[in-house]
């Protein structure tokens, strides 16, 4: 009857060493972070169709996507992906570095449905903007609200915030 | 002079409701009465509103009493809880993680803890993990308690009887957890490596006692509603998360335990002492509006079951670690790090990214309820407008985890 969890278990570091092989063209620095999530990088252009095929994959199969995270690294800026897998009940994070003179990145809304708030909370505090996102507004801060309050560089101001 | 008798300038969230409608209009999907455009209204429910339970805002449009769209909107309540991580310690930053989800404050406080015990490489003591477990399952309890009252409170046939029973309960959770670290609902009790006090004197026999008494008491709430036929036309067959709706958008806790997947964190990705813990993960099949309500009725249960086992496996010993008497400056080392803890309302995960400071460099909570209230517009397109009132409700939504 119901969504079985775990019913093809494997070891953390076979699945790190078949997700490096599999994708070896897209993802890099694949890493084993104990007890239960494996790392990767994964290349900018290529996380539509890597997210889908992780997504298909038959034996892992991230189906769930748990949050999207913005993070600003200085240099640049990451868009972090944490998704699950029910079939070995282990977790994938996936690093994408976004430039910060260009920062978009597709989305992956419409290969995990729950990406949609996530990314707008990440444009919303860290200004990544999600190319093809259906409705791409801020969800936290108001619709007036000027910059994005998580870049380390962010200065607060009055005329930042014009309706508060 | 500002006009206060002016209209107000609808806000984006509005506009794209009218939108959406002005879409269905030109796709042929308009009004059935001839000289109006459409027959759809667009409502306002809340962000002051008293079903809503908190600052949540729902654009609602309306055909006659049919909810054909919503849009969330959220963000009343946001306190910038992740960028105030950036200025204050590891240390300093625990009693702001209470005040995010203020309902289950202990639960919402050990994420945290944990985390950052799992990235700095500590280890609490076992005496401090068990009383962890208990605090825990006691905010749970309260919690639960808090949920399905306010929810039996918005369908109207037993007015707020279940609220007075489930309140005047909870006080003696509440009672019991403000012996423990002097506060009601902002605690401030856990520390890295262990807690802030141990137990106070005869506080075991206290707990043990209620835990003699709260099975009585449930099935005592349950008695009050189970058989009203009223409250069982408003929930069964309502609001039905299907497994793929659980897949799709993350659903986690009791709603996705309520649609047959036995997900708990506490079992699927144990934590702390609970695979030394003997309880079951309480699962419904259907999924609706019923299934979600019996779920936590039989949590409860099952918390106080953990919370006897618990008591009685309490080892002696410290609650802090010795070596870190004053934890007040840790500082990890670089690298990051996610934890999942079972709230009462699912997978509250913290992700933190450390530079090797004693500041958190990049801080993200991971809200269940943030995860399950973006299910809203599905879950409640095509309902009645009453029904969507009692859905929202058995989902349990609070806006201090949603909005941060």
């Amino acid at each position: 009857m119901g969504l079985e969890i775990g019913t093809n278990p494997m070891d953390m570091d076979v699945i790190a060493a078949r997700l490096a092989a599999e994708f070896a063209a897209d993802l890099t620095d694949v890493r084993v972070q104990e007890p239960d999530t494996v790392v990767a990088r994964c290349a900018r252009a290529a996380l539509k169709d890597v997210a889908r095929r992780l997504k298909a994959h038959a034996e892992i199969g991230y189906e769930t996507l748990n949050f999207v995270a913005g993070v600003d690294k200085v240099g640049h800026l990451e868009s972090v992906y944490h998704v699950y897998s029910w079939k070995t009940n282990t977790y994938l994070e996936l690093h994408v570095e976004v430039p910060k003179a260009k920062a978009e990145v597709d989305t992956v809304c419409d290969v995990w449905p729950a990406a949609d708030w996530h990314e707008r909370e990440s444009w919303d505090m860290v200004g990544i903007r999600y190319l093809g996102h259906p409705d791409l507004r801020r969800i936290l801060l108001k619709d007036d609200f000027v910059g994005h309050p998580l870049r380390k560089d962010y200065v607060d101001s009055a005329e930042n915030h014009p309706h508060a | 002079m500002l006009d206060q008798f002016a209209t107000p300038e609808p806000d984006e969230a509005v506009k794209l409701a009218l939108r959406r409608i002005e879409e269905s209009t030109a796709r042929g999907e308009g009004s059935d009465v001839e000289g109006l455009a459409f027959n759809e209204v667009v409502v306002n429910m809340g962000p002051q509103h008293p079903s809503t339970h908190g600052v949540l805002r729902l654009v609602v449009t309306l055909d006659g009493e049919l909810v054909k769209d919503v849009i969330p909107v959220i963000g009343y309540l946001h306190r910038c809880k992740e960028k105030l991580a950036e200025k204050r310690t590891y240390f300093q930053y625990i009693p702001i993680v209470d005040r995010t989800e203020y309902v289950a404050g202990m639960n919402c406080e050990w994420g945290y803890v944990m985390t950052v015990e799992k990235l700095a490489g500590i280890r609490p003591t076992r005496r401090a993990e068990f009383i962890r477990v208990i605090m825990a399952e006691l905010n749970r309890i309260a919690s639960h308690q808090v949920a399905v009252g306010t929810f039996t409170a918005d369908l109207a046939p037993l007015g707020t009887a279940m609220v007075f029973y489930m309140f005047r309960d909870r006080e003696y959770i509440l009672d019991l957890l403000e012996e423990v670290s002097g506060a009601r609902m902002m605690f401030n009790y856990f520390r890295f490596g262990g807690l802030r006090y141990d137990l106070p004197d005869g506080w075991v026999e206290k707990c043990r006692g209620l835990m003699k008494r709260l099975p009585k008491l449930i099935d005592e709430y349950e008695s009050l509603v189970q058989d009203n036929a009223i409250f069982l036309q408003r929930c069964v067959g309502k609001g039905v998360i299907s497994q793929q709706d659980v897949i799709d958008y993350g659903i986690t806790g009791p709603c996705a335990r309520a649609s047959g997947v036995a997900h708990d964190l506490r079992r699927t990705r144990p934590y702390s002492v609970y695979p030394e813990l003997d309880f079951e993960v309480c699962t419904e099949s259907h999924g609706d509006v019923f299934d979600r309500y019996q779920v936590r009725m039989q949590e409860m249960r099952e918390s106080v079951k953990i919370i006897e086992q618990a008591l009685d496996m309490l080892p002696k010993g410290p609650v802090q670690l010795g070596s870190l008497r004053a934890p007040y400056v840790i500082t990890p080392p670089p690298g990051e790090c996610y934890t999942g803890q079972e709230n009462p309302r699912g997978e509250y995960g913290t992700y933190i990214v450390s530079d090797g400071s004693r500041y958190p460099y990049r801080l993200k909570f991971r809200d269940p309820c943030f995860c399950n209230l973006q299910l809203f517009p599905k879950l409640l397109s095509g309902n009645k407008i009453a029904d969507a009132v009692a859905i929202s409700g058995s989902v349990d939504l609070v806006l201090g985890g949603i909005d941060r």
